[in-house]
């Protein structure tokens, strides 16, 4: 438990600066002494919103507070839709009014430092917050590449995180002329929502066809491989004349280009080491990625850059009493999904709550959905239920079980998909944010 | 209400005997196992929409009828039940359907109706529709609550059971006299009424607040 009390809160936090976050923070540190406990939850997206209302539903005496430095989140998941134009940034902003509401507490500010002796957690706007546990769910951070000189994002976006970026990256296909050409640099393994980049090209692929007929959109990809490959490759025959001359998209293996040698902002070029430099209109370059970037100065991380933890309750192999879940974790074999995410939440909530309560942690289970739009009224979807292995330590998936959309589905299944795909989405952030 | 009284609890004494044997197998908490549903049924399986159906509030042996039927593949067709459906032993099945079954149906989900056809819908519920799906569809002691259930879902469900996809011959838990009354009455609806009187019973169910 902290050992500060609000005077010395506002001692150490003094300035102007620190006012916002120390107003919101202050009663945190007053209400030392609840009953239940106190949970801090680093990151406000899905794997941590979702740890902290289960939490308070499971057992609404302890005190959560979730530190987060947006004032909302726009999802990733249906972002893609933003590029294509079908939904608007609003659309997928979620707002921290329901956890506020259900007396979670949230903090904009963001987490400088976890003290896993100590038990406290500290801030930029200069709190600090004691936690009987703490929960990390950062997502990811972009790993510094060769091709890292990319800088900013301002000119080749990554929009790989929701919001500022997904606009950006929506007005430059806006802005490109008819006739244009747009990369996408599709990232190695292992990345966030590995159907992404593919949904993307698919929904820039559909844009284009409606509003530039004479674009085109290429992926140069890091792999040789990707996820629903059939489905999406499918999906492209049947919709953008894919693998024929009037082809809107072109996907390039890694194998095919040897590989990424370099990308320029200033000239907005890609050069591969098979093809050569290429200009293009717009680029989106999806960076190599890495546990975010607090779980790293947390020292939570392996040697690759994730966490490694216990998967049934998502505590940290290497600090006690920190638990670490989403896309920060490696929950080896679940992918690094929103619905993974949510699905963690609810087994990490649990177990917190068992462990306080003194109680055996129970036996988890957990699943993941994962939907993708390929075009108007054409979705088809992953999903997998799973158990846990302790003899592989795996969260194994159940045999015979989950799988992908058949690649003969008929079109109205394929229609299907996409309407519960927004259900999913609707459903998905209420279970998540309230 | 239900005619075949004997039918339905040899079903049930039938899910609890295989509950029962299988129950070593998984010592998930019914909630556990439920709460992996939420992500794309909502919070307690209370559907936002628009077509995700809410599965709260539903007669549990309809929930496990319908979890068998999408894990056996035998008469409900889906997009992804199927592949959810077969990582569920029965005693889980058996858990979240209980847990889905005691949670209340909540109508939430902001669904555009066409209150003409609603009140067109009424006369034809009334006639057809009331004495199995009572209480104007709210209730659900016997059969699945339509009240306020998701537009799409009932539309496509509709058309399964026009084409045969969804079979209500192959379903086990329904006597023989169930499923001719079943059948006649959905063929008098669409026969009789055409598409505008069957859009009319969904607008009617789906306007239930």
């Amino acid at each position: 438990m902290t050992k500060m009390n609000r005077r010395n809160f506002l001692k150490t936090t003094g300035g102007a600066a620190a006012v916002a976050g120390a107003t919101l923070a202050a009663p945190t540190i007053a209400n030392a002494g609840s009953h239940g406990g106190k949970i801090v939850v680093v990151g406000g997206g899905v794997a941590g919103a979702t740890t902290a209302r289960y939490l308070k539903l499971g057992n609404p005496e302890l005190d959560i507070t979730i530190v987060e430095p947006n004032a909302s989140y726009h999802t990733c998941f249906m972002s893609n839709e933003v590029l294509g134009g079908a939904r608007s940034l609003s659309q997928i902003e979620q707002t921290f009014d329901g956890l506020k509401g259900m007396g979670i507490k949230v903090v904009k500010d963001s987490v400088t430092g976890i003290d896993a002796a100590k038990k406290t957690v500290t801030t930029a706007g200069g709190s600090k917050l004691g936690y009987d546990r703490c929960v990390v769910a950062p997502g990811i951070d972009f790993n510094v590449d060769e091709f890292a000189s990319v800088g900013d994002f301002d000119k080749i976006t990554h929009a790989w995180k929701a919001g500022p970026q997904t606009a950006l990256l929506r007005k430059q296909l806006e802005a490109m002329p008819d006739g244009g050409t747009v990369a996408i640099v599709a990232p190695p393994n292992p990345f966030r929502c590995p159907p992404g980049p593919y949904e993307r090209t698919s929904l820039i692929a559909e844009y284009l066809m409606h509003h530039k007929p004479k674009s085109k959109v290429v992926v140069i990809d890091r792999k040789d491989k990707f996820s629903k490959q059939g489905l999406f490759t499918g999906a492209w025959k049947n919709l953008y004349g894919y693998e024929t001359d009037k082809s809107i998209i072109e996907w390039r293996s890694a194998a095919s280009t040897g590989g990424l040698d370099s990308i320029s902002a200033a000239d907005m070029t890609v050069e591969t080491l098979a093809g050569g430099k290429e200009k293009f209109d717009v680029i989106n370059y999806i960076p190599p990625q890495t546990a975010g970037k607090i779980a790293h100065m947390a020292g939570l991380t392996n040697d690759k850059g994730w966490c490694d933890v216990d998967k049934t309750t998502f505590e940290s192999k290497v600090h006690k009493g920190i638990h670490v879940l989403g896309d920060a974790s490696v929950a080896t074999k679940m992918p690094k999904s929103g619905y993974s995410a949510n699905s963690q939440g609810k087994v990490c909530a649990a177990a917190i709550v068992n462990m306080m309560a003194g109680k055996p942690v129970g036996t988890p289970s957990y699943v993941n959905t994962c939907y993708s739009i390929a075009g108007e009224g054409y979705g088809f979807s992953v999903a997998a239920v799973y158990k846990y292995n302790g003899e592989k330590d795996i969260i194994d998936g159940v045999a015979g079980a989950g799988g992908l959309t058949p690649g003969d589905a008929s079109a109205e299944m394929r229609r299907r998909e996409v309407e519960f795909a927004y259900s999913w989405y609707n459903n998905i952030c209420k279970d998540t944010w309230g | 209400m239900r005619k075949s009284m004997t039918l339905t609890l040899a079903a049930g004494a039938l899910f609890g005997l295989i509950g029962a044997t299988s129950a070593q197998a998984s010592d998930a908490e019914a909630s556990m196992l439920a709460n992996t549903c939420n992500g794309c049924h909502g919070p307690d399986g209370v559907s936002q929409g628009p077509a995700a159906p809410t599965i709260a509030g539903m007669n549990k042996f309809y929930l496990v009828e319908s979890m068998k039927a999408y894990r056996d593949g035998t008469n409900r067709p889906s997009t992804i039940m199927q592949r959810i459906a077969k990582g569920y032993t029965d005693a889980e099945i058996d858990k979240i359907a209980g847990f889905f079954a005691s949670k209340p149906f909540g109508r939430v989900a902001m669904q555009q109706t066409d209150s003409a056809a609603a009140a067109k819908g009424q006369a034809l519920v009334k006639d057809l529709c009331e004495s199995c799906h009572e209480k104007d569809g709210y209730a659900a002691e016997d059969y699945p609550v339509l009240a306020g259930q998701m537009l799409p879902y009932l539309r496509n469900n509709l058309a399964d059971f026009k084409s045969g996809m969804r079979s209500i011959d192959a379903n086990p838990n329904m006597s023989d006299k169930e499923k001719r009354k079943k059948k006649r009455t959905l063929e008098e609806l669409a026969e009789k009424h055409g598409a505008d009187g069957v859009e009319a019973v969904l607008q009617f169910y789906a306007s239930r607040k």
